[in-house]
């Protein structure tokens, strides 16, 4: 069957070719393509002239901050009870609409916001960011100093390595913003923090970075000096703009390809010494507590992952017709590299097939995928699994439970699974012992 | 390229190495979509040149030479000397720099009896984390548990596992599961108590934090902590907890990094990997030695979801505008552009003077004009989806709003 499409897909067929094959593949498409036009009703909004062409629209600068189209208000992100600490919402998580997205940059508005004492709102002009330690030259800098420093910006997805914590002991939640929306992607722009630790002169005795916050919860995390040497950067802008509230405002540490924990918001300290901090945030938190009854520390990197976006079970299948071409659509992404590719299965794993990538495809940022399949209206287990160039593979529960167990909390990647059952509805499920 | 396709691969495969027998089939079919893979990928899209495949997280890195690291280019002018901000002084860095390592280097002066701590606890902890810590009320559980280890210092019920009907979550307490009881004084005295953080001076943070320790029945140099122990920095440091050594890699020591590199080297050993199965694929079955897997659906589902899930696009419901009423965004939308200019000849809204004359109609000839239109303005200001009763709030508050304050 899918050798049959790539097939079609890549070959330009003449017209005569079309209808022979539409005609074979299905009757009910057929009819719906060959029926004369003065058979089906008129559409109204066709027939007669629309509202909104017939008034006058908004002053060009009516909202001098734009806004969504009003039709949109049920993009939002999403949050409950059990995503804060018992339905306190100042240390609390909201998830990103993922089955609304296109492409791979989310809309600051929608970027998944976690804070652990509520949303912090700094003054710029009373911002100081303090960097010392084991540096030849302990400085402070304002938000209009740290801007001087030439910038860079890269396109970084960002998750919270609790990202489908609550699906360890089984599926949990009957939707993608749920299942896997403590993740959004942005371009993000600030200072490579090497570019100022050539100026302060790092000294070599220094292995670990503690980046403090200066929000309510004073966030703190520690990481190794060979990281910060290699891609961290501070950054300001998001999408172009400044940071939200709720992603730092005005500057937060970027840490790509990282636990989002570790890319530290509210950025008030970084401080350089020869051991580790011992963070609160990096002991009784963050930390993923094995079978064997030992946790490991320091787990850095969000691992190689993936998610069918389209359907899911916001955006069902429900409206196809048998024998419809229709587009699988996910994504995948991979803190270790790059995704360098993506495969499909419909029976829960056992067969698997290549999907294609779509745009950019760059290093620890989401990766768009692509598959196109012929509606057959059967029962299905829709699965994704991607591979990067670090030598990764997505695995299944069984492949991490049988390593991790079921108590790690954090850093679970294992092969999603949507159900999608005879009239293209669909349902989270796992296939597992 | 073929050959760094096949050879990923393999790799991935290898990594399996021990359990290979399970995934009997795996080598021929990959071989065979490698192939394809290769056809498919035969430009250089995603594919970057790496410095490294050994890095610290067990991750790549790469190159980053001639103006170009992976798919973006970037400044390769000398940056050397660029300089900006000015040096700490030793009191703002005094100021900030407040934490603490486990060795207790850091810890400042200070001290604090159980007793105290018991009464700061009761008044300003007590209401999320529970009596004595032992949680309930949706936050942290500090502590309660138990503490006792097996042969290879594990704490034991640190082992429980959720599953196959196992019920009995393992307890992430101070006592249990904290390695590092320095991290409590920190923690305590720069983000609690939760609503008024950094409140506490050193001395009231001791003391809460002895009331925790003794909370978890932990003893200092033999020690147990009764009522009139008084906690300082020099005994906080002796404290080791009971799953101090429950963490991997170990990141103590010159050679921590280094640790920390080889654990992330084997991951399919240590944190799971995958394999690139593409056929007749067999799972490894469960922690139970389970091989039978089943399709497991979602037992109990959320339903206080916030706001609640819909995808349907429509118009929010109408909600009352502090700033701006109903009538004013109609104005705004139907009316203003007339009325808000002078050059558009009809009476500018606020003009108090052009209003005069209008307002003396009356008001039920003024809105009957400008529900049946009136010199160059059309009916309803040319929109007709404005209700008579619309058109009544529009005219109120554009006769509100021009006449004199």
């Amino acid at each position: 069957m899918d050798k049959t499409f790539e097939t079609e897909r890549s070959t330009s067929v003449s017209r005569r070719d079309f209808f022979k094959r539409t005609v074979a593949v299905s009757a009910v498409a057929a009819a719906s393509i060959l029926a004369p036009g003065s058979l089906l009703a008129d559409d109204e909004n066709i027939i007669h002239h629309t509202k909104w062409g017939t008034i006058l629209g908004d002053e060009c600068n009516f909202n001098p901050y734009g806004l969504p189209s009003e039709y949109e208000h049920n993009v939002v992100r999403r949050t409950s009870a059990l995503m804060s600490s018992g339905g306190d919402m100042h240390a609390a998580i909201s998830m990103t609409p993922l089955h609304e997205l296109s492409g791979i940059i989310v809309p600051n508005g929608l970027h998944f916001t976690r804070t652990h004492n509520g949303v912090a709102h700094i003054d710029p002009n009373k911002y100081r960011l303090m960097i010392h330690g084991l540096v030849e030259k302990p400085i402070v800098l304002t938000l209009d100093q740290l801007k001087r420093y030439p910038s860079e910006s890269r396109i970084l997805f960002l998750e919270c390595p609790s990202n489908s914590a609550a699906e360890w002991k089984g599926p949990q939640f009957g939707s993608l913003q749920f299942v896997k929306g403590m993740m959004s992607c942005s371009e993000w722009t600030g200072v490579r923090l090497k570019t100022i630790l050539d100026d302060l002169g790092l000294k070599p005795e220094a292995k670990w970075m503690l980046a403090e916050g200066s929000d309510g919860s004073e966030m703190s995390r520690t990481l190794p000096v060979e990281k910060v040497l290699d891609d961290v950067m501070i950054v300001y802008a998001q999408n172009g703009e400044a940071l939200r509230d709720e992603q730092g405002y005005p500057v937060r540490l970027m840490a790509p390809g990282w636990e989002a924990n570790l890319c530290v918001k509210w950025l008030k300290r970084l401080e350089f010494g020869d051991k580790p901090w011992y963070a609160k945030e990096e002991t009784s938190k963050y930390t993923v507590l094995t079978a064997s009854g030992k946790a490991i520390q320091h787990f850095y990197a969000n691992e190689v992952n993936s998610i069918v976006t389209s359907p899911c079970p916001e955006k069902p299948w429900t409206d196809l017709k048998v024998g419809d071409l229709v587009e699988i659509e996910g994504l995948a992404w991979s803190g270790h590299g790059t995704i360098r590719g993506v495969d499909i299965s419909f029976d829960g794993g056992k067969n698997w097939t290549e999907a294609n990538l779509k745009g950019l495809v760059l290093p620890k940022a989401w990766t768009r995928f692509s598959y196109m399949y012929r509606y057959e209206g059967k029962a299905l287990l829709l699965q994704s699994r991607s591979y990067d160039d670090s030598d990764n593979v997505q695995p299944t529960v069984n492949q991490e439970k049988k390593v991790v167990g079921v108590e790690g909390v954090y850093h679970r990647n294992a092969i999603c699974t949507w159900a999608v059952d005879a009239k293209g509805g669909v349902t989270n499920v796992q296939v597992r012992s | 390229m073929f050959k760094l396709d096949r050879k990923s691969i393999l790799i991935g495969a290898s990594l399996f190495a021990s359990s290979a027998l399970l995934f009997t089939g795996c080598l021929p079919s990959s071989t065979s979509v490698n192939e394809k893979t290769n056809a498919s990928a035969s430009s250089k899209l995603g594919q970057y040149e790496i410095k490294s495949k050994t890095a610290i997280d067990g991750g790549v890195t790469y190159v980053r030479a001639n103006g170009v690291e992976t798919a973006y280019a970037y400044n390769q002018q000398n940056t050397k000397g660029v300089s900006f901000g000015r040096t700490a002084t030793p009191n703002e860095i005094k100021a900030w720099d407040r934490d603490s390592l486990h060795d207790g280097t850091g810890l400042p002066e200070g001290e604090g009896s159980v007793e105290l701590g018991e009464e700061l606890y009761d008044a300003q902890c007590v209401s999320c984390h529970g009596d004595f810590g032992a949680g309930g009320r949706g936050y942290p559980q500090l502590s309660g548990g138990n503490q006792s280890k097996d042969e290879n210092g594990v704490v034991i019920t640190l082992k429980n596992q959720r599953v196959y009907g196992k019920t009995e979550a393992p307890k992430r307490t101070i006592g249990t599961y904290w390695p590092k009881a320095t991290t409590l004084f920190t923690y305590i005295r720069d983000a609690m108590p939760y609503a008024h953080p950094k409140s506490l001076t050193n001395d009231e943070t001791y003391a809460i934090t002895a009331y925790l320790l003794a909370q978890n029945r932990i003893k200092i140099d033999g020690e147990t902590m009764d009522d009139e122990y008084i906690l300082d920095k020099e005994k906080l440091a002796k404290v080791v907890l009971p799953n101090n050594n429950g963490f991997y890699p170990d990141i103590d020591g010159p050679n921590g990094p280094e640790n920390v590199r080889a654990f992330f080297a084997n991951r399919a050993k240590n944190i799971g990997a995958g394999i690139r199965c593409m056929s007749d694929c067999k799972d490894p079955g469960g922690i139970d030695g389970k091989t039978e897997t089943a399709v497991m659906t979602i037992e109990y589902e959320m339903s206080d979801v916030k706001p609640p899930y819909s995808t349907v696009r429509d118009l929010p419901p109408e909600q009352e505008d502090k700033t701006i009423s109903k009538a004013e965004k109609m104005y705004n939308v139907s009316c203003k552009l007339c009325h808000a200019t002078p050059q558009m000849g009809a009476p500018v809204i606020g003009d108090v003077d052009a209003w005069k004359s209008v307002i003396a109609k009356g008001f039920d000839k003024v809105l009957v004009n400008s529900i049946a239109g009136i010199g160059g303005m059309p009916p309803k200001g040319g929109n007709e989806d404005l209700t008579d009763t619309d058109m009544k709030l529009i005219v109120e508050f554009m006769i509100d709003s021009s006449k004199k304050k």
